[in-house]
């Protein structure tokens, strides 16, 4: 299968759901045009990253009406966006949303919300628990929201569940100027080759640019191939619609000649997991 | 030496996209600052004016009877080689009939004073122009308390606030800014002949080294020492970051209400734009 898929490297203002919910129709509407066939927004692109306090005041249940002009919008194209979750069990959450066919498809809560150094998540939102694995137009997609990317074992679970593409939705922060490129986009990178090599699956890394209180966003969304090859690369720290056409047929392909997971075990990893949890209560 | 090298293309850029978003957002066009013909408040009108355009930015020059005459023109020389506004307005009357009431021979007392008069100065004109005061402060000095508290550490933004003395000095090397000021000792100039690495007790490029190990790689004063710095330096920087940790925070609040601004009313400085 051949589809396109829009990366919407933005820069939401912080704390205005109203005005960042223009640029999602702008940028949704551009995509369309395009013949997009998913778009895909940064982590809390609705809202912006360092929001504190007004967690809570910008926090919405996923069937709020205010989604409304992109459910219509998602008549003619998936969407995938970031807010604040209102849980229905009256927490705060961190969250991706997909939008097919207008309706909400799926909802993701970031599992692991960074709380240290300059990261304050967990004061604010809960974590969630679910990695969700679904079918789509475009095949199986999993979400994932960029703290959760440094951790291997929930790409490892996206691709137990045989995922054939993983969308993350990022807010990362500058850090690290020596070299070429930024030291935080270098481990992006270099771990998302990694993953789509191994796991013979698709990356779309969305991370949105601005600042928000002198934490500077650098951008740089791209998607990686089964084999690990860029397909797109939106570059730094100015406001992108990047596009990139997927064959999904080199899934296929990969996995023919490099079948991992035909071999991976689920029941030794399974086995041994469970000793280990046993092991680490002794 | 520690390796403190960056890249000064990305960095520059990066500081760029840095001004225009953050005056932006804190709703203004325009910037005005101190310029002190030194090298940071040099850089820090370059960026300015690569990210705000060279008709926002505002040079403000602010000599003193004693300042040096050197200070004064190559502050001319900055703002007319990038082409910003600029005004000269002399401090001596103002500071000289407060000191004509004060008896004082203290440096440090009168240096204070010299920085926060400027201080006034900068956030008046602020009103008159529209306009936020750029801090010119770099990390050395924020973190060694080489900064007057509430005079040159005043101000809507920190854009060099992360770069050690020595990471300006290059990065002002990269934009190119002219031998004149990359060739002087650093100097506060609040007093003839003064001289920052007299002051602390050793050039730049060792302390950056030593507070570079102990911020941003949190190592002990045992173990930098051990890496090849005299005893009496490493004390000496980490006393003065310690010590001087008050000036980098918000004061304490006594707290007993639910929010309390410091503690926990923790919205963002960005919030609104």
């Amino acid at each position: 299968m051949h589809y396109k898929i829009a990366l919407a490297q933005i820069n939401p203002v912080l704390g205005d759901i109203e005005k960042n919910l223009l640029k999602h129709e702008e940028f949704t509407k551009k995509a369309i045009k395009e013949k997009a066939d998913l778009i895909v927004f940064p982590e809390l692109s609705m809202t912006g990253y360092k929001l504190g306090d007004l967690t809570m005041e910008v926090a919405l249940p996923y069937e709020s009406d205010f989604f409304k002009p992109l459910l219509t919008l998602g008549k003619h194209i998936d969407i995938v966006l970031g807010f604040v979750e209102r849980g229905k069990d009256k927490n705060s959450y961190n969250s991706a949303m997909y939008i097919s066919e207008g309706r909400v498809k799926s909802v993701y809560e970031k599992l692991y919300p960074p709380t240290h150094g300059m990261f304050d998540e967990l004061r604010f939102v809960a974590r969630g628990k679910e990695i969700k694995t679904f079918d789509t137009k475009i095949g199986k997609v999993s979400m994932l929201i960029c703290r959760d990317i440094f951790h291997p074992s929930l790409m490892f679970l996206a691709y137990a569940s045989n995922a054939d593409i993983v969308l993350v939705l990022s807010n990362m922060p500058l850090r690290g100027l020596k070299g070429e490129k930024p030291a935080i986009q270098e481990t992006v990178e270099k771990a998302i080759d990694t993953y789509t090599n191994f796991f013979g699956m698709f990356v779309a890394y969305v991370n949105r640019v601005g600042f928000d209180d002198g934490l500077g966003f650098f951008g740089g969304s791209f998607v990686c191939t089964p084999s690990g090859r860029k397909l797109a690369y939106a570059g730094l720290f100015d406001e992108a619609l990047t596009f990139a056409e997927i064959d999904s047929e080199e899934i296929f392909k990969k996995r023919q000649t490099f079948p991992l997971l035909r071999e991976e075990d689920m029941n030794i990893v399974k086995l041994n997991f469970d000793k280990i949890l046993e092991d680490s209560y002794d | 030496m520690t390796d403190l090298s960056l890249n000064y293309e990305v960095l520059s850029k990066f500081l760029v996209y840095f001004i225009k978003e953050e005056v932006q957002s804190n709703k203004f066009n325009k910037v005005v600052l101190g310029l002190s013909g030194g090298l940071d408040s040099a850089v820090v009108a370059y960026l300015s004016a690569e990210a705000l355009g060279k008709e926002n930015v505002i040079g403000i020059l602010m000599p003193y009877k004693l300042s040096s005459p050197d200070s004064l023109n190559d502050a001319l020389l900055i703002a007319k080689k990038i082409g910003i506004k600029h005004e000269t307005f002399e401090i001596t009357d103002i500071v000289d009939q407060y000191f004509k009431k004060i008896n004082t021979t203290d440096k440090m007392r009168i240096g204070n004073f010299l920085s926060r008069v400027r201080m006034s100065i900068l956030f008046d004109r602020t009103r008159e122009y529209d306009a936020i005061v750029m801090g010119t402060g770099n990390k050395s000095e924020i973190m060694l308390g080489y900064t007057t508290w509430y005079g040159d550490m005043a101000a809507g933004l920190y854009p060099i606030g992360d770069l050690y003395k020595t990471q300006v000095f290059e990065l002002a090397k990269f934009m190119k800014i002219p031998e004149k000021i990359l060739n002087k000792p650093p100097s506060a100039d609040l007093w003839p002949g003064q001289k920052d690495e007299d002051e602390l007790g050793a050039v730049y490029r060792e302390l950056d080294s030593v507070l570079y190990l102990y911020i941003d790689e949190r190592k002990s004063m045992e173990e930098i020492i051990s890496l090849g710095h005299s005893k009496k330096l490493v004390q000496n920087v980490i006393r003065r970051v310690n010590s001087t940790q008050f000036k980098r925070t918000i004061p304490p609040v006594a707290k007993f209400s639910a929010r309390t601004l410091g503690i926990d009313f923790l919205y963002p400085h960005d919030m609104g734009r």
